[in-house]
């Protein structure tokens, strides 16, 4: 199973909003996502509802939480690009099959990525995640 | 009504994941989980604002350190684009078969990496970090075969060329 990661609907409509001076908050949580098995990524996954039967983990360590960093980049054109960086420590035993990244609100789900294999962590693992999203016009 | 202008790539996204122990990559000790000041960072108006938040995280009770020993690092495989033309075909068709095993292998690297944890079982740097990665459809074949193989995998060796 290959690693997927996809921006959601709801991702991009929340994008939209902001651009649209709207009520909406931009990227700022991530939760890891646990499942008995591997997922697949899909556009149509929400914040309530994350692909196939993953949900979203509430405890040992991997449950929402405010990113460690979110930045700026530039890939192609200056600044077409928003970087983020956080670091998961598990506190018991937890099955990761991916993350979500969120919103300020925690009401959405701007990306959804899903792991090309379940991580099993056991206390005291760290998981550190390093993504990057580029809106390319190159 | 003007035609929308499309991008080439739209939204790229890519993530990348270390999953490391709880065991200090300088000292070989185990290290507790407890609160630390870590300074989380975000871009406010063109500056970076810093702003300490107290977290959990894995502390090396000798050196102080905060990095374990890598099980395995996640590796994102981009898709291949789809094909825009007849002749493009045949190229959109070799670069899914090619996908399809670098899938394979990383997924049962990922599973063999973790099955093999570092505080339990040295095994090659290659299945832990994922580099090198097959480059081509006869590469991915390879390295498949010879994650298969026990053999292999202990030697180091090539199932099929018997050479590394």
């Amino acid at each position: 199973m290959a690693q997927t990661e996809t921006w959601t609907d709801t991702g991009i409509a929340e994008l939209i909003l902001l651009l649209r001076e709207e009520a909406a908050s931009g990227m700022e949580s991530i939760v890891g996502l646990v499942d008995t098995d591997t997922c697949v990524a899909a556009a149509a996954s929400t914040f309530a509802d994350p692909a196939e039967a993953a949900t979203h983990a509430v405890a040992n360590g991997l449950e929402l939480a405010a990113i460690d960093t979110v930045g700026g980049d530039t890939v192609n054109t200056a600044g077409d690009t928003i970087t983020f960086d956080h670091v998961f420590t598990a506190t018991g035993a937890i099955n990761i099959v991916g993350i979500h990244v969120c919103n300020n609100d925690d009401d959405v789900a701007f990306i959804e990525c899903c792991f090309n294999a379940l991580l099993a962590m056991a206390n005291t693992d760290t998981l550190t995640i390093d993504g990057q999203s580029t809106i390319d016009q190159a | 009504m003007p035609k929308p202008v499309r991008t080439k790539a739209g939204m790229k996204t890519t993530v990348t994941g270390d999953l490391r122990n709880g065991i200090c990559v300088d000292c070989n000790i185990h290290m507790k989980v407890q609160k630390v000041w870590i300074d989380t960072k975000r871009e406010v108006d063109g500056n970076t604002v810093v702003t300490p938040k107290l977290l959990d995280r894995p502390v090396c009770p000798k050196c102080g350190g905060m990095i374990g020993q890598l099980i395995v690092r996640i590796t994102p495989i981009k898709s291949p684009a789809p094909p825009e033309c007849l002749k493009c075909i045949w190229r959109f068709l070799k670069e899914s078969i090619f996908v399809a095993l670098l899938s394979a292998y990383h997924a049962r690297r990922v599973a063999y990496a973790q099955s093999n944890r570092p505080e339990n079982k040295e095994i090659l740097e290659r299945y832990r970090t994922g580099e090198p990665s097959p480059k081509t459809i006869w590469q991915a074949i390879h390295a498949n075969i010879k994650l298969k193989c026990p053999i292999c995998r202990k030697y180091d060796k090539d199932p099929l060329l018997f050479r590394r």
